[in-house]
């Protein structure tokens, strides 16, 4: 038997969500792990990779969005810091920072679809550009999302109220994080290897 | 142990905020409920048109038939046919088994078992139900179709259901239902998981929980780990249908890169085998308990039944080969995964020697839901046990795709936690509507659903160990069936015989919720758990005061006991 425990509201607060959190990611993490061991499969089993005389994908614009997003994720970083350190008056700029390199990391990503289209590489030209799209487009509508979410950082900065929304704070950067960390795995799977 | 302590809310005023958008874990429960036994009405309709087009080919389909084919002037045709079991399938599991279990129970009892106001997320709670709401209309939209609903099997297989196999925009809305439906549950996973760990009430660790709970949040940890996987494999689906990208076609293989249709299989049973304990699971919990309130005696081995059912749990990942000892695996792979299969047995046995043990010399009350429990423990036996042929290369070669498959799942999946969500409805109707269903019909009920669904799967089993396939349309154009035809019209009747035993549940459970001025006490079963410590039916807020946890949930025949009680409540501490 437990002895009875009581942990401080805010506290448990902040461990419940991070543990929901936790295990939502777990389930993001299942639905990119299958994805990426289907990208495996495909890519272990052809006879020659890319098939059918396709070119590979320059790895120019995937690294610029690598450097990108790991800057945004530095960022968010940072903002969170200042948040739990209660130094409101520094939130802007990292939000801001957060905010830009995002919707600059889905300007790469449609800059990134039409030069595979300038390649000749076409959705339906067979599994190769069915996995390159696929994939990506799934990565960009969670990054979509992951913009979105970003959205609900900025009646945190408005209102400076620490207790009311930390957990929010937290939640937001650790799905921004997962997605920075998924792109990584992408890109070194899907460009590099 | 709770993390931080839930207040009180107001009780909610309005109709809307009472009965449609509601936060409270009890009323979602229910709306699942309802939404899951609309979707076994539904589900159960279309079983009856596959069971009398077996019996009876080119018989016209009594009373509705004329209606809705009327073309073939109310004989099923065969292209319907195949979408009648498609959708079978899947509403049956996806549409009435996980919401009733896993919604409608898992919402009503995790939070009153464990000691908690409410659940930990109710927003997400509710989104969840709305979600799964969404999806029921994007499944019930493919019928609409012109090209009618998706035929691909519940399985969904590639190539039957890339657009070659099936070109109608049904099968595209059957994959974004079952992934908005996978986003649903998941949603509803992760509030349970997280509810369990956080607010367990004080004193409550994680073996004083009762089994339902570990078995629904077993169930939920499944779900949050492997619903995301089919949810990868239908969304691939959808964008071979929608985009014309080409992962699950066959003959893209010869001109631009291979496209592998057996990589969906792949995918789906790594997510259909924890899926088939995500169905039994919470029924199995459900049952532990049960088993023991009604023998009067405390759960022989819960620690154990409970460590199996986590076993279980883990073992069923990595199993899902099983399935496809016929798409030319490897002969090491088929044997890995028999060897994997096989274990399971173990920690099922534990557990199943563990009910057995609860009953042995207990003193029985032979109550509705001690009824419907003994059935799960024997057709769960008789289930388990046939699965063993087909866990085994040899005989899975011969039985594949036979009927001998459709009796076999249906004893698991279908009857056992069917007659586990019944023994759920009866025993916890006082505490989720304040009445208590008419005990008489609710054992006349049993018997005929009992009697009715072994005629349906054993002769299920039989004439597939005959070698009868399990999609034919007729199977009867072939000469060596033609002795199959009574059996096959006895199936038939069984089935006919028992769907309309259900009315006698429905007629039974809308007259205690509605019309039943006799309220049921607080504790009717004489039990110990949480739940039966406050009102019936329970209050918007659950727990005035919070409990604080002393004993396991089935503390029976104490001697120290005073008066004429012989369970302890969990809140009770005993010298
Ligand atoms: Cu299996």
């Amino acid at each position: 038997m437990v002895a009875r425990t009581e942990i401080a509201s805010v506290e448990g607060r902040k461990i419940t969500s991070s543990i929901g959190m936790i295990f939502l990611l777990v389930s993001f993490s299942m639905l990119f792990a299958t994805l990426l061991l289907g990208y495996a499969i495909y890519r272990v089993t052809a006879d020659e990779w890319p098939p059918m005389g396709m070119q590979r994908v320059p790895l120019f614009l995937p690294t610029v969005s690598t450097f990108i997003i790991a800057l945004s994720s530095l960022a968010l970083w940072k903002f969170e810091e200042f948040f739990e350190q209660k130094k409101y008056e520094n939130l802007l700029l990292p939000f801001i920072g957060t905010v830009v390199l995002g919707c600059a990391f889905m300007g790469v990503q449609f800059r990134l679809w039409s030069s595979m289209k300038d390649m000749g590489i076409f959705v339906e030209g067979g599994v190769f550009p069915s996995l390159m799209y696929s994939l990506t487009w799934i990565h960009a509508a969670h990054i979509v999302a992951g913009l979105i979410s970003l959205l609900f950082l900025i009646p945190a900065m408005v209102s400076k109220n620490y207790d009311k929304y930390i957990t929010t704070v937290s939640n937001v950067s650790k799905f921004w994080h997962f997605l920075g960390i998924v792109w990584l795995l992408m890109y070194v799977v899907m460009f590099v290897l | 142990m709770a993390f931080f302590e839930q207040h009180i809310h107001e009780a909610p005023k309005t109709f809307l905020s009472k009965y449609i958008f509601s936060f409270d874990h009890k009323v979602i429960g229910k709306q699942f409920l309802w939404y899951g036994i609309f979707f076994l009405g539904v589900g159960g309709i279309m079983a009856l048109m596959i069971r009398w087009t077996l019996a009876f080919p080119g018989v016209a389909f009594p009373l509705i038939g004329k209606l809705m084919f009327p073309e073939t002037g109310g004989v099923v045709p065969p292209d319907t046919y195949a979408m009648l079991f498609t959708m079978h399938g899947t509403i049956m599991i996806f549409y009435a088994i996980t919401p009733i279990l896993i919604g409608a129970f898992g919402n009503f009892l995790i939070p009153l078992m464990i000691g908690a106001r409410d659940m930990v997320f109710p927003l997400l709670n509710m989104l969840s139900f709305w979600i799964a709401f969404v999806s029921a209309i994007l499944l019930l939209a493919g019928l609409f179709t012109p090209l009618g609903a998706a035929a691909g099997g519940w399985t969904s297989y590639p190539t039957l259901s890339t657009l070659i196999g099936s070109p109608g925009v049904g099968q595209t809305l059957w994959a974004m239902a079952i992934f908005v439906l996978g986003v649903s549950s998941t949603m509803g996973a992760i509030n349970y998981i997280t509810t369990i760990i956080v607010l367990r009430a004080p004193g409550m660790g994680y073996f004083d929980m009762p089994l339902s709970v570990w078995g629904l949040g077993l169930t939920a940890i499944l779900n949050a780990i492997f619903l995301p996987v089919l949810g990868a494999g239908v969304l691939l689906l959808i964008f071979d249908r929608v985009f014309g990208t080409t992962f699950f076609l066959a003959g893209a293989a010869a001109t631009s890169g291979t496209g592998d249709p057996i990589l969906f299989q792949h995918v789906f049973w790594i997510f259909g085998h924890p899926e088939v304990y995500i169905l039994i699971l919470p029924a199995w919990g459900i049952v532990s308990d049960l088993l023991s309130f009604f023998a009067r005696k405390p759960a022989f081995g819960a620690k154990a039944t409970a460590l199996s059912m986590t076993s279980i749990t883990i073992l069923s990942t990595i199993v899902y080969g099983h399935h496809m000892f016929t798409t030319q695996m490897s002969p090491l792979l088929t044997q890995s995964f028999m060897t994997l299969t096989m274990t399971i047995s173990i920690p099922s046995a534990i557990f199943f020697a563990n009910w057995l043990g609860t009953i042995w010399k207990g003193s029985i009350r032979f109550h509705s839901p001690m009824l419907f429990s003994l059935g799960v423990v024997f057709v769960f036996g008789l289930g388990g046990l046939t699965g063993l042929y087909l866990g085994t290369v040899t005989t899975d070669l011969y039985l594949h795709d036979t009927y001998f498959v459709v009796g076999h799942f249906h004893y698991t999946m279908a009857a056992s936690v069917l007659l586990g969500g019944f023994a759920a409805c009866y025993f916890w109707m006082p505490k989720m509507f304040g009445t208590m269903m008419n005990e008489f019909w609710a054992k006349v009920h049993f018997w005929i659903t009992m009697l009715g669904l072994n005629g349906i799967f054993m002769g299920m089993m039989i004439v597939g160990y005959a070698g009868m396939h399990r999609r034919l349309y007729n199977p009867f154009v072939y000469d060596f069936m033609q002795k199959m035809i009574p059996i096959n019209t006895f199936i038939t009747w069984s089935a006919i015989v028992m769907g309309l035993s259900q009315i006698i549940f429905v007629i039974n459970f809308v007259h205690a919720v509605f019309f039943k001025k006799e309220k049921a006490s607080d504790n009717p079963w004489e039990v110990g758990t949480l739940e039966w410590t406050i009102p019936s039916p329970a209050p918007n807020y659950n727990f005035k005061e919070i409990p604080v946890v002393k004993c396991g949930p089935h503390e029976f025949g104490n001697p120290n006991l005073t008066g004429s009680r012989d369970f302890q409540y969990q809140t009770e501490e005993l010298a």
